[in-house]
């Protein structure tokens, strides 16, 4: 759980009250100071007054008594403001605890925060996206199995694999490179359900696969030798605030490592025009929803904005001719029908457009399949390291 | 008859983890719940489904129970606080000290905990202006954390309290 002392801020802009690390008080006077904070914050709201309890590990009922006789007075002495509890689904007693709180005033609703993490999360979660997401690793991993080592990858190590997904990556490690132990996090409850379970049928039951959302985490500071983040600071709208929560996690002198694409770089022969414009399209539908597909390049300059030191940059191209080629093409045909299928749908776009957007990675799958072609997908792999 | 006695045969449930310390050492310092329920917690946890939340929920619960035992017990004796695991259950078995009189307070705590008018003992308590009793603490842990609590009668000045976490079907 979060090891730092607790902390208890309100932003005015916001009507955000904010309460987030490990309050365990032996009396209320150990925590007059916030209460203090909590009243003032109160007394300064106008409408709806947010409290926001995401990042709280813990509350003993001597905190939570105490911070709730602060709101349920609010109520009582004032009918112009109403409060949001804002829990999170990752910390399940907070939801539990907190919900009471409307039970006793109307003027207090409480809410959970659990599914608009990732604005790209819900194009990616279906289910019939799994064979899709394995086979996306087992292309990738030809290459990365051979460049880890260089980012800090190596037997005995202690690491988290955050944004894990279907928990594929973390088998793979888990074989290749024997870490003493690995953390598997990621928000999505039918990715981790699909982990689990092939975990299970392999007789694996050392990883621990584990919900949280990354931006947020309740992994202790300064605990990891490696952190990994494959393909998710591009579909997340704050890529900063995920790094910020990786280089806490991971221990001075340990490595995060990061992997991202840039997919208007996606290239293939024949038919390249058609490619090169789909896939620059395809950047531009993702800068649409708040995601960054083009992020693979600037992983330098993110990760030295973290603080990271001795940062290593390196890109690899995935290819038609990495395995079997139709492995390519079905990556392909899944990323079509996300893309132009649903996402291009969800933007508004029209039918000309939708189909000439779908014609690019018709045009990809030929080149992939074509005995003379050539198709090609870019990823930059990152890491820093933190300094000591 | 105690409650103990009164169970229906069960499922044993195996041992996974205790300690045991002088009261008086555990007395020295509040920080003392923290520790000991986040290392436990941390403990007990690494083989349940998702490791890390069943952690900070059984860590949250066992928590409050050693701050009842701090508030509560007495100086002299031993303090003790074994886990135990069926299926999705945790059974938590604490024993500390405590002054003549508390035995009869806490059975009937933990009885209040079984009545159908826990729910609303639990709300009226969050109302009112005093601070969180034991008694609010064990109605606190049947009820956010689906604990089913009982009370081990021992010789006084001891006392053991058995509570019961079903926390992997809620975490998971």
């Amino acid at each position: 759980m979060l090891a730092a002392p607790f902390q208890a801020e309100f932003d005015a802009n916001s009507q955000e009250f904010s309460f987030a690390g490990v309050i365990r008080p032996r009396s209320v006077d150990e925590i007059a100071h916030s209460i203090s904070m909590f009243r003032n914050a109160i007394d300064e709201a106008r409408g709806v007054l947010y409290i926001n309890v995401k990042r709280l590990a813990q509350m003993n009922n001597t905190a939570f008594h105490a911070f709730s006789r602060v709101v349920l007075d609010a109520c009582r002495t004032r009918s112009d403001i109403r409060f949001v509890v804002v829990t999170s689904s990752v910390v399940g007693w907070t939801e539990r605890m907190f919900r009471h709180l409307g039970k006793i005033e109307p003027q207090i609703r409480v809410e959970v925060y659990d599914s608009k993490f990732y604005p790209g999360q819900s194009f990616v979660e279906d289910t019939s996206f799994i064979p899709i997401l394995r086979t996306q690793t087992k292309m990738t991993w030809r290459h990365e199995r051979k460049i880890l080592p260089r980012h800090g990858m190596r037997p005995g190590i202690v690491m988290a694999d955050i944004c894990c997904g279907i928990g594929d990556f973390a088998v793979l490690v888990r074989k290749e490179f024997q870490p003493a132990r690995i953390v598997a996090l990621d928000h999505s409850k039918a990715s981790l359900a699909y982990a689990r379970d092939v975990a299970k049928n392999f007789g694996i039951s050392d990883i621990e696969y584990s919900y949280g959302d990354a931006s947020e985490m309740l992994l202790e500071d300064n605990q990891f030798d490696l952190v990994t983040c494959r393909h998710s600071l591009q579909i997340f709208n704050q890529p900063d605030l995920l790094l910020k929560e990786l280089y806490r996690i991971c221990k001075p002198g340990g490595r995060v490592y990061i992997t991202n694409e840039k997919n208007s770089h996606c290239l293939g022969e024949p038919r390249a025009q058609s490619i090169q414009w789909t896939y620059n399209e395809v950047a531009k539908l993702f800068s649409h929803f708040e995601m960054d597909v083009e992020l693979g390049p600037k992983s330098r300059r993110y990760l030295a904005d973290a603080g990271f030191d001795d940062i290593l940059v390196e890109s690899f191209m995935v290819t038609n001719h990495d395995g079997d080629p139709q492995d390519f093409a079905d990556v392909i045909t899944a990323w079509e029908n996300v893309y132009a299928g649903e996402m291009a749908v969800k933007r508004g776009d029209p039918a000309e457009f939708i189909e000439r957007f779908r014609q690019g990675f018709r045009d990809h799958i030929f080149a992939a399949l074509h005995p003379k072609g050539y198709a090609g997908w870019p990823i930059w792999a990152a890491s820093g390291r933190k300094p000591l | 008859m105690n409650a103990a006695q009164r169970q229906p045969a069960e499922m044993k449930y195996e041992p996974l983890l205790q300690f045991e310390m002088e009261m008086g050492t555990f007395l020295s310092d509040w920080q003392h719940c923290d520790q000991l329920s986040t290392y436990m917690a941390r403990m007990i946890s690494h083989n349940r489904t998702d490791p890390l939340r069943h952690s900070n929920f059984f860590s949250s619960a066992l928590n409050e129970l050693l701050e009842v035992s701090f508030r509560g017990g007495s100086p002299e004796g031993r303090i003790g606080c074994a886990v135990y695991r069926q299926g999705p259950k945790e059974r938590v078995k604490l024993s500390f000290p405590c002054p003549p009189g508390h035995q009869q307070f806490f059975r009937e705590a933990v009885a209040r905990t079984h009545r159908n008018d826990a729910y609303a003992r639990y709300l009226d308590a969050l109302s009112s202006d005093l601070g969180p009793s034991r008694e609010v603490v064990l109605l606190d842990l049947a009820i956010n954390f689906d604990a089913e609590i009982r009370l081990e009668e021992e010789a006084p000045p001891s006392i053991t309290i058995i509570v019961d976490l079903p926390l992997e079907g809620i975490v998971s």
